[in-house]
């Protein structure tokens, strides 16, 4: 029998406010342990929370984000559990009334994934075990989180993998977390049930906790997959559990079942008031919103007739969308921008930080200009490319340098003299090319290059060489 | 409504206190009369029971909550000062025979 | 009643004697007479002295607040930096905050003199203050008697002059109970009224700090000294502008008396309010007799509130950050039950027992839920109550100071004796006990008035009608400081 998988995301995503959701200390990464703490993060008896005002405008922007409705009158609940990263012994949550509810995220096949409900709550701090010692930092104790809760409306490791990168994407966009899995500002539990193929019924699920890489995850996942297919098949039973991930195995196994199931015993957080949120205050931040990732993959790829590879490097970086757009809004040409910031600007940007940042010296509207002469012609594409570095490196604008003598290009006599040139010059490569190695022309090419500062016309310059040779 | 050693145990498990055989026995009457007490709002108010309404009845408007400004933490040494600290972190000896 | 707070501030402002002499007195008072009555738990001489230096420099550059140099006690259950902070628990042996509740802040910046922590019931859990770890305090009115609880140790220090007056919690009657069998006044303001910041919490939508005071007139000073917003307490919310003005006028007062706190009540402690009511309509007051039916209700939803907070609350006592933590233990988790079942006392985990029950799965609903519910009708009725009735009066308690080690006939009865005052903890009102006779044991017997939400200058300028009118005079306790 062929199974279907169904699985369902609960994803923590660390919000990027300045402080803690309940005190005013920091929400910094790192820091030496427990210096990030006062006495309300850390639990003292006494101590009372007083609700971030930030948090709940960023869980806000993210659930008009996701298309989910806002409860305008909420409040907080308390989730009693026993760890010793929770101070207080319990976690401030929501439980009945959560802040947004019923959205979705919507996939590049235009499959939506449901979100059933995206509540606030507090971070745990962190727990090392060492030399005979349980050690206790609490710095990250109450930072601000949101949990975003998925319907089970995912149905394979593919899937999962677009749904937690477009969640990622959208929350970047909208400015209310850097998703650093790795730092652990954004973490999953994934839930995984089977069913036979067309059948409409659910399986019995298992959960597996704290996943904090899309590698793991989809591991994971294939691997719970083929665990419950081999217990159905069997026709045994899948038992209901929480399961952990070996990252070194790849295998999953099981934490505890359901007999030794928490009884979290929610009730109304008594120290916190309820909270009212005019419509008029989520209406503003509904009009605070950029376009959202996909919306906007979609305008460059169809209305803007951008080729889809390469639109699809670039609306990752919401900056280098900023970037381009404000080149484009100064008049120049998608197409051409988009090929500059793919082929050049990219190339100095090494790490996905900096790709995120795009902090590249020079505003799109200065590019603008290069690029400008580009679209007209007035210069050609090697050009414009040598240029933009030289100008990405300075931070200086085109003007200084390109000059009108540069934009005339190169007259076709002292172009047929340099290709005689290369062609002399690179004996081995004119060989190659004669044997049918049809790339060993770009030798030449940069012989070419080299010798014109980019100013040759690398089209014209084939026609020559090739009549030359 | 009776309540039965196993129950109990569970609760105690639940609240983090030791709860043996003896002290179950013997607390258990003791705690069904309080059951009893509490179980005369059953008595009194029976049927369905609709949301709960907030706790203190009062609301905070959004723009009353508190402002994102960071304030300085407290030192690392106060933090601790309850704890014989172990390297700036709260420590718990795993075993101690 | 005799007004300490307004006799003492007027010879600290003439100088006729300093802070440190005062302070210096109740000292010598508090040796002599503490380890008979047990009302202190923690000491904090030095710190006393420290005020008291401050104080002095206050006074002497004028413009002083009228509590400035006045030496008084805080509860155990409220936070001083530095200072002893143990809810009369094992659990926090030891415990040192390392912050200020707001209103020992507030009353620091008045330059008023902490001469110590006093005793109470455990995590304010009881209704005599034989829960505390320390031993229950005597009542100086009968030192075979009870203080009642949990403010037992403020109520029996203000009442024997061992302090000019106390900071106590109320959760279900703390201040007003023991204010009640010591003869002494207790007022719990409106809930936010005043900041709960560093009060250890036992039932967080309940708790409310108040003053424990030898008159009316002490109470509204304290009072106006503790109240207001504060940023770090959501809860608290802005009170009037100004000094609470106290009127004895009481014509035109609509007094209302509720049945149900009456139904049943002993004849001694009922006739005793009924000839106080009396006096009222002598000078033009109006009392008008109510019927409030949820009333009845209000004890058990009482219990399952407060219990199903403090169970969530009293998780934290882990021994991991504070406090007490067991001798030896196989795990981290081992560690934790042990340090619980060896660091609380019986009464509290009953409570949290109790706490845990209501609000678990498969429970909830019928317990915790539907308590929520009746407190909402209760609510209810009181506001339309109050919709006719200035202010309600009420015995404060359904008995006078028990005999010690009284513990009641079964595992509720103790319970009972909350039954007049949970109702004001419930709606979250403003409630005052003052004396208002003696039984036939010569023990004090106590009054509420019981106002609106917010109406709390309404409670004490119709309390200051029987101050005034001399409505009740006990003798003073001998041992203590003496004006």
């Amino acid at each position: 029998m062929k199974y279907e998988l169904v699985s369902g995301f609960e994803t923590h995503v660390e919000l990027a406010t300045a402080t803690k959701i309940f005190c005013g200390c920091t929400t910094a990464f790192g820091g030496e342990p427990n210096t990030h703490c006062c006495p309300v993060c850390t639990g003292q008896p006494g101590a009372l929370p007083v609700l971030n005002k930030k948090a709940v405008e960023f869980a806000i922007r993210a659930g008009l984000a996701t298309h989910c409705e806002i409860n305008t009158v909420t409040h907080l609940d308390r989730k009693n559990y026993c760890y010793p990263d929770l101070p207080k012994a319990y976690q401030i949550s929501q439980f009945d009334k959560p802040l947004c509810e019923h959205g979705y995220v919507e996939l590049e096949s235009g499959k939506k994934i449901r979100i059933l409900r995206i509540h606030i709550e507090e971070d745990a701090g962190k727990l090392v075990h060492e030399r005979g010692f349980t050690l206790i930092d609490y710095n990250r104790g109450g930072v601000p989180l949101i949990e975003i809760v998925s319907e089970p409306d995912i149905s394979s490791p593919e899937e999962a993998r677009e749904y937690v990168e477009k969640l990622q994407l959208i929350m970047r966009y909208i400015g209310v977390s850097d998703c650093k899995m790795q730092e652990g500002s954004m973490r999953c539990d994934v839930n995984i049930s089977l069913r036979p193929e067309g059948s409409e019924k659910l399986g019995t699920r298992t959960e597996i906790k704290n996943m904090n890489s899309i590698a793991h995850i989809e591991k994971a996942m294939r691997y719970e997959y083929g665990r419950q297919a081999e217990i159905l098949s069997g026709g045994g039973k899948v038992e209901q559990a929480t399961m952990r991930f070996d990252e070194t195995t790849g295998e999953t196994s099981v934490m505890r079942t359901k007999e030794d199931a928490q009884d979290y015993r929610y009730f109304p957080e008594p120290d916190i008031l309820t909270v009212n949120i005019p419509q008029s205050e989520v209406d503003r931040i509904k009009n605070s919103l950029p376009e959202l990732p996909l919306e906007k993959l979609r305008r460059y790829i169809d209305v803007l007739h951008l080729n889809a590879q390469n639109a699809r490097l670039i609306y990752k970086y919401k900056a280098a969308c900023d970037w381009f757009e404000e080149a484009v809004a100064a008049g120049a040409s998608p197409k051409n921008t988009l090929n500059l910031i793919v082929g050049t600007v990219f190339s100095r940007l090494d790490t996905e930080e900096d790709k995120e940042k795009f902090d590249v010296g020079i505003s799109g509207a200065q590019a603008a200009e290069l690029i400008k002469l580009l679209d007209g012609g007035k210069i050609n594409a090697t050009l414009a490319q040598m240029t933009l570095a030289k100008m990405l490196e300075t931070g200086d604008g085109v003007e200084k340098f390109i000059s009108a003598e540069d934009m005339r290009g190169m007259d076709d006599g002292e172009l047929t003299r340099l290709c005689k040139e290369a062609i002399a010059a690179n004996p081995q490569a004119v060989a190659d090319y004669k044997a049918g190695k049809e790339k060993a022309i770009f030798a030449l090419y940069g012989y070419l290059k080299r010798a014109t500062q980019g100013k040759a016309d690398v089209q014209k310059a084939t026609e020559i060489i090739k009549s030359l040779i | 409504m009776a309540i039965t050693e196993k129950e109990i145990k569970t609760l105690a498990r639940l609240a983090r206190l030791d709860f043996d055989d003896e002290r179950c026995r013997e607390f258990s009457g003791e705690f069904g009369e309080i059951i009893a007490f509490a179980d005369r709002i059953n008595a009194q108010v029976g049927g369905a029971t609709s949301d709960i309404r907030e706790v203190g009845g009062r609301e905070i408007a959004y723009g009353d909550l508190r402002d994102d400004e960071v304030k300085e933490s407290l030192l690392n040494e106060k933090v601790l000062s309850n704890v014989q600290s172990e390297g700036g972190f709260f420590p718990v000896r795993r075993v101690v025979k | 009643m005799k007004s300490v707070i307004s006799s003492l501030s007027r010879l600290l402002s003439s100088r006729e004697i300093s802070s440190a002499e005062l302070t210096d007195k109740y000292i010598s008072a508090i040796e002599s007479r503490n380890p008979e009555l047990n009302a202190y738990v923690h000491t904090t001489f030095e710190e006393a002295k420290k005020n008291s230096a401050a104080a002095d420099k206050m006074l002497k550059e004028g413009g002083a607040s009228p509590l400035c140099g006045i030496p008084m006690t805080l509860k155990d259950n409220i936070a001083t930096d530095g200072l002893p902070t143990t809810c009369c628990s094992k659990i926090l042996q030891g415990f040192k905050p390392y912050y200020d509740a707001t209103v020992w802040r507030k009353l620091k910046a008045c330059g008023a003199v902490l001469l110590g922590k006093t005793n109470m019931d455990e995590f304010a859990m009881g209704s005599t203050s034989e829960t505390s770890v320390y031993g229950a305090p005597s009542n100086p009115r009968n030192l075979q008697r009870v203080t009642g609880g949990s403010s037992g140790g403020g109520a029996a220090a203000v009442c024997a002059n061992l302090a000019a007056y106390a900071l106590g919690s109320d959760t279900g009657g703390s201040i007003r109970q023991p204010a009640a069998f010591c003869g002494v006044v207790g007022f719990k303001p409106t809930y936010g009224a005043v900041s709960r910041y560093g009060l250890i919490a036992y039932g967080s939508s309940l708790d409310q700090i108040g003053p424990i005071t030898n008159s009316v007139t002490d109470a509204a000073v304290v009072y106006d000294a503790i109240r207001g917003e504060d940023e770090k307490d959501m809860t608290s919310c802005p009170t009037e502008k100004g000094k609470t003005i106290l009127t004895p006028d009481v014509k035109g007062l609509k007094i209302g008396l509720a049945d149900e706190f009456f139904d049943g009540l002993d004849t001694e402690i009922k006739s005793a309010v009924e000839n106080a009511v009396k006096k009222y309509e002598k000078a033009g007051a109006q009392v008008m007799r109510i019927s409030i039916p949820a009333l009845k209700l209000a004890l058990p939803v009482y219990y399952i509130i407060a219990c199903a907070e403090a169970s969530s609350n009293l998780g934290r006592y882990d021994g991991i950050r504070y406090g007490y933590r067991a001798q030896s233990y196989s795990s981290v988790d081992d560690m934790v039950v042990k340090t619980r079942t060896q660091g609380f006392g019986k009464e509290v985990q009953k409570r949290i027992m109790l706490g845990t029950y209501v609000l678990s799965s498969g429970y909830f609903d019928a317990y915790y839920k539907k308590a929520c519910i009746i407190r909402e009708s209760l609510r209810a009725q009181l506001k339309s109550a109050f919709g006719t009735c200035d202010v309600l009066i009420a015995p404060t308690a359904p008995n006078t100071a028990f005999v010690k080690g009284y513990t009641g006939g079964n595992a509720i009865e103790m319970y009972l004796s909350d039954v007049c005052t949970v109702p004001v903890n419930i709606g979250g009102l403003p409630a005052i006990s003052l004396p208002c006779g003696k039984d036939k044991n010569g023990l004090p017997i106590g009054m509420q008035i019981i106002g609106d939400v917010f109406e709390d200058g309404k409670v004490l300028s119709a309390a200051y009608f029987a101050e005034e009118e001399k409505l009740c005079e006990l003798e003073e306790v001998q041992g203590g400081v003496s004006l």
